[in-house]
């Protein structure tokens, strides 16, 4: 179970998140709704140490993550897919996900995690040696998560992965993120395409202007008139 | 692999014969063409490979030069100890200044470099106790194994052979899973750090790595120069060797010797045109800019060379 519990993080001394808690029972999906600005990047970035948190908690099953920085964040087994994808444009995929695996030593076990990969992201196959920059947006994006997946990590902290793209692709990815949480990975996403999100997790949060509003499992947030009215 | 040991013969073979074929003064002109490929070759790491911004380089061939020569002249530290001695505390120092890339970033790191490179100029001019001040000083000789070597041709056999060592050496980082990271780096920092690198000892070292080959280029220099004077090491200079840089290709290691070579030559065609000759390098440096921002390197295509030497290994593999 990821836990986050009292967090406040921010840029600058300018606080973005206030008293954030979230569970995220191991092996699920769970969600952070919210709208620009609400502080749902700045959450995932200070799991992972991207930004400073000022206070709170940040557990992985037990384990007390403090003051972590990326690299041990990845060593603990969570990987973060950022904003944007931040791809490496100008290098290959296969360069970019050999990046992905920047922490593992083993080439052995990389090359397997790659052939792995390949076959839960087809489309990534044959283009394994072109740069990222010629891939299509929604390709773009499954090799941002398959660069992450690269670390073998048991927590993947997914931020607005259907940003841009054609519903087709976003439909893919949530094909994709079911078949990886079937392989024990737990999910933590964040999405401004709610009724999405909503169908691919189990629960969610409704994050805004840096502070939890409301949570439940997926049923409830659907039903809820909050979520309704501001997110579907 | 049959493809490069024909290339690395072929070297030698040209290293051995040029010194038959040229006459002295051209071959101080190599030797001053390697030494100077070699400090922007410092330049094209934290600049070109790294993205960081340096106005520093004059400043560290600075530091080598007069370091080495001081170690000589005062204490008679052989050259050939001092300036390897002082290259490595020149890279700490490069080091300490790269971790400024914490704070400081873009235009902000560009200046703070730059003045670096003052304050170094100034530090010169004011310990004339040392350094002998605006006047300058001699360098002194440089001896080994109880021979002085002094002419072009004799230079040339030490210059052109470190500066190729140092050359081989930055190439094959580049290639390796290091220039990889710095690949990555400069494409996308957020994503390089969320993979685990840490971000701000690879800008150091980049900035280390420089701050090494402009003293070892300083070192060289001031032997080739025989003379050393604070002027010749100001911000003009440090803009110089960016310029270099900039024409011949900031991302690649053979940009730097393709960029020295115009430069050093230029001048020579240039003869009548002497007084207009900052006239042209600016005209070539902005052009360049606007029309090649990847320099004299991209028109030829090292890609496409490195995949030749590439598959002739790969098919000496297979046979």
């Amino acid at each position: 179970m990821l836990t986050v519990r009292n967090l406040h993080a921010g840029y600058d001394g300018k606080e973005v998140l206030r008293d954030v808690n979230i569970n995220v029972p191991t092996g699920s999906v769970v969600t952070v709704l919210g709208a620009n600005g609400a502080g749902k990047s700045t959450l995932l970035n200070s799991i992972v140490g991207l930004v400073p948190t000022s206070s709170g908690v940040i557990e992985w099953n037990g384990g007390k993550i403090e003051n972590t920085t990326p690299d041990q964040a990845l060593k603990c087994g969570i990987a973060l897919v950022p904003e944007q994808r931040e791809l490496f444009l100008g290098m290959s995929v296969a360069d970019n996900l050999r990046m992905g695996a920047y922490l593992r030593r083993n080439s052995l076990d990389i090359g397997a995690e790659q052939q792995y990969l390949l076959e839960i992201f087809p489309s990534l196959k044959s283009r394994l040696e072109q740069p990222a920059r010629a891939l299509s947006g929604g390709e773009q994006q499954m090799l941002a998560i398959a660069r992450a997946l690269m670390s073998k990590p048991s927590v993947l902290l997914l931020d607005e992965p259907s940003l841009g793209l054609a519903p087709k692709f976003v439909e893919e990815i949530f094909r994709i993120l079911k078949q990886i949480t079937g392989d024990g990975t737990t999910v933590l996403l964040v999405e401004q395409n709610a009724a999405m999100a909503l169908d691919a997790a189990e629960s969610g949060y409704v994050l805004d202007i840096g502070k939890i509003t409301f949570s439940g499992t997926s049923e409830e947030l659907k039903k809820s008139p909050i979520v309704r009215a501001s997110y579907l | 692999m049959r493809l490069r040991i024909i290339f690395s013969v072929l070297g030698i073979a040209m290293f051995f014969l040029i010194p038959k074929l040229f006459a002295d003064y051209n071959l101080y002109q190599f030797c001053l063409i390697a030494v100077t490929s070699l400090i922007v070759l410092g330049l094209v790491i934290v600049t070109g490979i790294a993205g960081q911004i340096s106005l520093g380089q004059s400043a560290f061939v600075a530091l080598g030069g007069y370091g080495a020569a001081i170690l000589a002249t005062n204490w008679g530290v052989p050259l050939w100890l001092g300036i390897p001695l002082v290259a490595v505390l020149v890279a700490t120092v490069g080091f300490l200044l790269g971790l400024m890339t914490l704070r400081v970033e873009g235009h902000y790191l560009a200046l703070t470099t730059m003045a670096f490179t003052a304050i170094v100029q100034l530090a010169l001019v004011h310990a004339d106790a040392v350094t002998g001040g605006a006047a300058g000083m001699p360098v002194p000789s440089f001896e080994l194994f109880g021979k002085s070597l002094s002419t072009g041709a004799e230079l040339y056999y030490l210059i052109v052979p470190i500066t190729a060592l140092l050359f081989i050496v930055v190439i094959n980082l580049n290639n390796s899973r290091t220039g990889r990271v710095f690949a990555a780096i400069r494409q996308s920092e957020i994503a390089a750090e969320a993979m685990g690198v840490n971000i701000l000892v690879y800008k150091a070292s980049a900035f280390a790595a420089s701050a090494f080959l402009g003293a070892i280029g300083g070192g060289l220099l001031a032997i080739l120069v025989t003379y050393l004077d604070p002027a010749q090491f100001g911000i003009t200079q440090t803009v110089y060797y960016l310029a270099i840089a900039v024409v011949g290709g900031l991302l690649s290691p053979f940009g730097a010797i393709i960029g020295t070579t115009v430069f050093v030559f230029l001048p020579e065609f240039l003869q009548t045109f002497q007084t207009y000759l900052g006239l042209v390098f600016g005209i070539m440096l902005l052009g360049f800019i606007v029309l090649r921002p990847k320099g004299l390197a991209s028109l030829i295509d090292i890609e496409n060379l490195k995949k030749i030497v590439f598959k002739s290994r790969r098919e000496s593999v297979g046979s």
